[in-house]
């Protein structure tokens, strides 16, 4: 997930801004550039909800932004 | 509105789809190899008008394939070059996958996120331009299928810059024979169609199945500005716009 996409990724509950915590980065991106932010790709992290706290996992580079009650699989 | 009750069991109703969906996704991803026609024209003839820096909050252009699937129609958009962005959004974290492998093989970027068409992550006013095709009718109730239309008119850019093609299977498609649908009350019907995997095991598929009437009447109560809208290949297609007056 490049980390510009914080500009339009929002809580699926009450739309607000979210935070990225805890993140580990693709080293073979340069986030160093001028463009730097825009580059940075992030691999693994939590993204949390500046209003309500919830927080929505980053698994191998995709945010899962589901509903909470959405996010656990369902038995078979 | 629905009661928390009611909400808890709708989004139980759309995980179970979810679920469907990523026990199949490889091999159905690999029967969706190409862009629908009616797609290729939506982008080829509307996208680039609207693909700009979205005037009301001076983001940069970003596209939207809701529902992505396999990520065919990102691919459309991703193509034209006119987006910073392309993001691919869907249910299944399975179908998101083969969206990857197909970025990867075919060399075009989409950024992916696993969302829910109801309940959509995404900023208000921040997408210039979005295909929500052959999805819409995988929502299995009225509320959802309403409340994804209000969202995508609310993630989309304010008219004149948003614009989106909207898809749904239709009674309208041969495989129905019309004298056996009770459309009385001008609505389709909830059906499961099956899907056999390689192996022979077949999994259901919950759709609704819209009577053109019904489309026109979702999306007429919906956020969204109906522009055009046609039955073709037994699907009901609307071109529409964000709504005008949205607040940012």
């Amino acid at each position: 997930m490049k980390e510009s996409l914080l500009d339009i990724l929002r809580c699926p509950l009450d739309k607000h801004e979210l935070e990225l915590e805890d993140a580990t980065y693709d080293e073979s991106v340069d986030g160093d550039s001028d463009d730097g932010e825009d580059a940075a790709e992030v691999v693994d992290g939590t993204l949390v909800c500046s209003e309500c706290g919830e927080r929505y996992p980053i698994e191998d580079g995709i945010p899962n932004l589901l509903p909470p009650d959405m996010q656990e699989e369902s038995p078979a | 509105m629905a009661a928390p009750h009611d909400r808890s069991q709708d989004r139980a109703d759309r995980a179970a789809v979810r679920d469907t969906y990523d026990q199949i996704a490889t091999h159905f991803a690999k029967t969706r190899e190409y862009a629908w026609p009616e797609v290729e024209s939506f982008v080829a003839d509307t996208v680039g008008d609207h693909a700009r820096t979205n005037s009301r909050t001076e983001m940069p252009p970003i596209g939207l394939d809701l529902g992505c699937g396999n990520c065919r129609h990102a691919e459309l958009l991703a193509d034209t070059g006119h987006f910073d962005h392309v993001l691919g959004v869907d249910v299944s974290r399975g179908l998101l996958e083969t969206g990857r492998e197909r970025a990867q093989e075919r060399e075009f970027a989409v950024d992916l996120c696993q969302g829910d068409a109801a309940e959509l992550p995404l900023a208000a006013n921040a997408i210039s331009a979005a295909v929500y095709v052959a999805t819409l009718h995988h929502l299995p109730t009225q509320a959802a299928r309403q409340a994804s239309l209000d969202e995508l008119g609310r993630v989309l850019a304010p008219s004149p810059d948003g614009r989106a093609l909207v898809s749904a299977w239709s009674t309208a498609h041969d495989r129905f024979d019309e004298d056996e649908i009770d459309t009385a009350d001008g609505t389709g019907f909830d059906t499961t169609v099956e899907w056999t995997l390689p192996g022979g095991d077949t999994v259901d598929r919950f759709y609704h199945i819209y009577t053109p009437e019904e489309f026109e009447q979702d999306l007429a109560a919906s956020s969204l500005a109906v522009l055009e809208w046609e039955v073709s290949s037994g699907n009901c297609y609307a071109v529409v716009a964000g709504a005008a007056g949205s607040d940012v």
